[in-house]
């Protein structure tokens, strides 16, 4: 009995726990309905409810309904959503469809029934359904095709019918109807046989886009001529037959017209078959394009009449066989094609292979036991393609030796094996126009020119092979050369010299990943034609403009994940202006001010950088990390105004000197006023009064002030100007250090001259403002007879203090000059230190 | 034939309010090896077995796993960590169903159906790292959706030989 009968007891119990958990909690937990596309995808799954959901629109197109708990379906059940396109019913729990339920679905084209336990289906149930492309019914309790009602489906593209119960392949007659069908599956049923006229309505009209599922069924015969006159697109035969069966049912194919035929099983198969003689004797009278066998494991000896019956077909794929030798090889092979994939070979079987002489593409590929490669290929004139990749292999002298006569041979592929020597010599395959041998480790290469034969090569990549670049003529002979891929590998010192000297047709270059420090001069001046360079990864310092000025045709440049710190000017001006892709992130950007047309170039070539997110700055410290297309450059133009500021502090600076300058009296005396007082007083009083006169009036003052009051008695000692004051000093100083300090009383003589004068107004402040700090000193007016009235009362502070004080007037006659002279003499008297020699006198 | 293993398939499902997550269940109690696991998927739970929990010693063992599909797995990947103290210090990742022809039966299986498997698993490492160690399994199908996903707890310190 085969295993996969075998589902015990416990494990249905499981499954069918497992069936109705997800729906009770599902409805509690989620909400009715996720609009994925605004009024058009709705998602209301797990929904406990029937009918469609109220928040449903009915411009809705794609409604997924999947594990709702619907369990019937009834007559117009979809009216409220006639525009559906999808339609998802998977495990909804329904048993019933009755008549008319999808009736209002004019547009639909997917209809999802899949794990539904359909106990009734309606013979109307899918009426209405005019524009339907596919129908999945997979898992629906199905028993029989008969009993489906969908013959009047012709638009149907895809019907499938998997995980069913059907036992019949017996195709009811509307199927010829049904001419869009281009895939048809029976996948895992209960297909026992295949009788003649079950597929007559395939014969009819042109099937060759038809795929045939019959996978995982349990076909014990198939009736010679079942298949005779049917035309299909793909036949899929994976486990589809019992055990023993197959041999004899494959017979039963004879006279069938298919593109592709899949022959095989799967890996976790139970019922893994062992490959006899004779099993695909079957074949013989079938018609194949392309003829796939996959996953049987147990070749042995017998295998050697694998290729008997398709040696006629052009394409050949064998995957997943435990295959160990190449069977014996019919001599009128047509095989252009054939691929070994997973295969359990040794050694490269080129000798067998040698037979297929139509041959043009070989793959033998994810080999992981082939090692070897000592046979040689001879003769086979057609061949185009060696696909060797994701082996193991491991050869020294390769490769010119192993094919003999193979004067076609373009593109050879030894990509993902172990190990490969390479000598140089290629002059049998000279021809090569691609060589890929990425992530195999390479001996020759770099060391010596080993390329020098492949005039004609356009297409090289010997990414991550270990190789270090030594010598200057490491691409040497490779002319025509216009793409080369060597990523991951090492140059001597790090250093790219002049090793693309000769490659003057490349469009591609990747030197990624190369551990580079240096970048000589010289070292692109050949490739002016390069569309495409990649160095990234790379420990590149610098970008100077003399290496990639002669790229002039570039149009992608990848300077990623390498130390740049900034693009300058000069560098940036060589830039073809036929790049359209530059890649300069990752990299150790300064950020700082000084760079600033670099940070404002990054802005303005948004369109042009690739991967913006990544890159960041690195230096200074502060802005570690920061975006560089997002940086905000207004951080630089603040710290302009921060120049700014000391500007302004000396602009302050040079006003408040200018203000001193000019103001330098009123400052000096306020000095003088809050600290120098007691100081200045202890010079005592030198002078009976300090005279406050306006140099026009010095013969007046001479005359009828020094005269009588320093000549007669008592003697009088007079402050004035012209006489009193130090030469040397500021006049500033003298007035207040001789005129106010030393002096007991001032004496203001006003006169017309006196107003105007302004060091006579700036004593006289000083006089007032003296004699409210002191309470000292008396001011003592005296007004002349001629001074305007008018002008007078202008000068407001002196006006006022005139109100307010008593005066002497002086007037020209002998009586008031007597009045005068008795009441200045009586002020001047008053706290008087009289000395002795002046009491002698008196 | 292995039916006497279908025994061995003992599965509690116990219905719990999911806020809380889904119950913990044990795969393997023996003196030296306790595996138990958890789905960490918040739409549904799954079953699963090993046969011969000492078989975990060596290279190959079988295991049996059903589910209900939530998505479809045309492709399927599962990626492996193995977490000790919070730390993820191991991760493999493998194709089970790629592109192009399936390799395995339950490939291509659409949404709502179930998927059963029952069979040998063979890990790309030597053996199964002794200690206590949570396992997180992640399966992911052709859109990169989460169609399962499990935390198994190990403590293993069966002997190899």
């Amino acid at each position: 009995m085969p295993r996969r009968g075998a589902l015990a007891v416990g494990t249905l119990l499981v499954l069918l726990q497992l069936a109705f958990v997800p729906s009770p909690l599902a409805g509690c937990l989620l909400d009715p309905c996720l609009e994925v596309t605004p009024n058009t995808t709705f998602r209301c799954t797990g929904l406990n409810s029937s009918g469609v959901p109220d928040g449903v629109p009915n411009t809705t197109q794609n409604l997924d309904l999947s594990f709702s708990n619907l369990k019937s379906l009834g007559s117009n059940y979809f009216e409220s959503v006639p525009e559906l396109h999808l339609l998802d019913l998977s495990r909804c729990h329904l048993h019933t469809i009755e008549d008319n339920s999808f009736v209002d679905l004019h547009r639909l084209s997917t209809l999802i029934l899949t794990a539904n336990s359909l106990q009734h289906l309606g013979k109307a149930a899918f009426h209405g359904l005019t524009s339907l492309k596919k129908l999945v019914l997979v898992e629906t309790n199905r028993t029989s095709l008969s009993e489906l009602p969908i013959g009047h489906l012709h638009t149907l593209e895809e019907l499938n019918l998997g995980h069913n119960s059907i036992t019949s392949l017996k195709l009811p007659e509307y199927f010829a109807t049904m001419t869009s069908l281009r895939h048809l599956s029976f996948f895992s049923n209960m297909i026992t046989s295949i009788s003649r006229g079950d597929l007559d309505a395939l014969r009819e009209g042109n099937r060759v886009n038809l795929t045939l599922v019959l996978s995982l069924n349990r076909i014990k015969s198939i009736e010679p001529g079942a298949f005779a006159g049917v035309h299909l697109g793909e036949l899929a035969l994976r486990s589809a037959f019992e055990s023993t069966m197959m041999q004899t049912s494959l017979q039963g194919l004879a006279g069938l017209q298919v593109s592709r035929l899949i022959v095989g099983d799967f890996s976790d198969s139970e019922r893994m078959q062992d490959f006899e003689r004779g099993l695909l004797d079957g074949l013989c009278r079938v018609q194949m394009g392309e003829f796939v066998l996959i996953w049987f494991k147990d070749f042995e000896e017998e295998s050697d009449t694998l290729f008997d019956c398709v040696g006629n077909v052009s394409t050949i794929r064998l995957v997943g066989l435990g295959l160990e030798e190449i069977s014996q090889v019919p001599v009128w092979s047509k095989v252009k094609q054939l691929e070994c994939k997973k295969c359990s070979f040794e050694d490269v079987p080129a000798q067998k292979l040698s037979l297929f002489k139509e041959l043009r593409v070989l793959r033998i590929t994810k080999n992981k036991r082939l090692k070897n490669f000592k046979q040689k290929f001879e003769g086979l004139s057609n061949l185009e393609v060696i696909d060797l990749s994701e082996n193991s292999l491991s050869l020294r002298g390769c490769c010119s030796s192993r094919f003999q006569n193979c004067p076609n041979l373009k593109h050879l592929n030894l990509s993902f094996n172990s190990n490969i020597g390479l000598t140089g010599d290629f002059i049998n395959v000279k021809n090569l126009l691609y060589l890929d041998l990425q992530h195999t480790t390479l001996y020759g290469p770099g060391s010596y020119p080993v390329f020098l034969s492949l005039q004609r090569l356009i297409y090289l990549d010997i990414s991550h092979t270990k190789t270090e670049v030594k010598s200057q003529c490491t691409f040497c002979g490779l002319n025509s050369l216009q793409v080369l891929k060597m990523a991951g590998n090492s140059f001597g010192d790090n250093r790219l010299a002049n090793n693309f000297k000769n490659l003057s047709r490349l469009h591609t270059l990747d030197i990624s990943s190369c551990k580079l420090e240096h970048v000589d001069q010289s070292t692109f001046d050949a490739l002016s034609e390069l569309k495409e360079l990649n160095i990234s990864n790379n420990k590149l310092m610098t970008f100077s403009p003399g290496v990639y000025q002669p790229l002039q045709a570039l149009r992608v440049l990848d300077f990623s994940r390498n130390q740049l710190t900034v693009l300058l000017g000069s560098a940036r001006e060589i830039l073809p202006g036929s790049l359209v892709l530059l890649d300069i992130s990752q990299n150790l950007f300064d950020c700082s001010c000084v760079h600033l047309d670099f940070l404002e170039w990054i802005k303005e070539k948004q369109e042009l950088l690739q991967n913006k997110e990544l890159m960041l700055c690195h230096t200074p410290s502060y802005v570690a990390n920061v975006n560089l297309p997002s940086f905000d450059l207004s951080s630089c133009h603040v710290s302009a105004g921060q120049i700014a500021s000391p500007v302004v502090v000396l602009l302050c600076v040079l006003v408040l000197l200018l203000l001193i300058y000019k103001y330098y009296f009123q400052l000096y005396y306020s000095v003088v006023l809050l600290s120098g007082c007691k100081r200045y007083a202890e010079r005592g009083d030198t002078y009976d009064a300090f005279v406050i006169h306006s140099s026009k009036d010095q013969e007046w003052v001479i005359k009828e002030l020094v005269e009588p009051l320093e000549g007669g008695k008592p003697p009088f000692h007079l402050c004035l100007y012209y006489r009193d004051f130090l030469p040397g000093v500021p006049i500033v100083t003298n007035i207040i250090q001789e005129g106010f300090l030393s002096s007991r009383n001032v004496i203001a003589v006003i006169s017309t001259d006196f107003l105007e004068s302004k060091w006579c107004s700036f004593e006289f402040d000083i006089a007032q403002s003296w004699q409210l700090v002191e309470g000292k000193t008396g001011i003592i007016m005296i007004v002349l007879e001629d001074v305007n009235k008018a002008l007078l009362r202008q000068r407001l502070g002196l006006s006022r203090y005139l109100r307010r004080n008593t005066y002497l007037e002086w007037k020209d006659k002998e009586i008031s000059r007597h009045i005068f002279w008795r009441q200045l003499t009586g002020v001047l008297l008053e706290g008087k230190n009289w000395n002795h020699e002046e009491v002698k006198l008196m | 034939m292995k039916t006497s293993n279908a025994l061995l398939f003992i599965l509690v499902l116990v219905y719990i309010n999911a806020s809380t997550g889904w119950p913990t269940h044990t795969v393997c109690k023996e003196d030296n090896l306790e595996i138990h696991y958890k789905s960490c998927d918040p739409e549904q739970d799954f079953a699963f077995s090993i046969d011969h929990c000492s078989d975990i010693a060596t290279h190959t063992f079988d295991i049996r796993g059903a589910m209900v599909l939530r998505h479809s797995i045309k492709e399927l990947y599962v990626k492996l960590d193995m977490i000790i103290n919070g730390k993820t210090v191991l991760t493999y990742s493998e194709t089970l169903c790629g592109p192009g022809h399936a390799k395995l039966i339950f490939c291509g299986k659409k949404k709502g159906e179930h998927l059963y498997y029952e069979g040998p698993v063979t890990l790309g490492i030597k053996e199964i790292p002794q200690g206590d160690y949570t396992l997180s399994a992640k399966l992911t199908n052709q859109d990169h959706v989460t169609v399962a996903c499990a935390d198994f707890t190990v403590k293993n310190y069966l002997d190899y030989y």
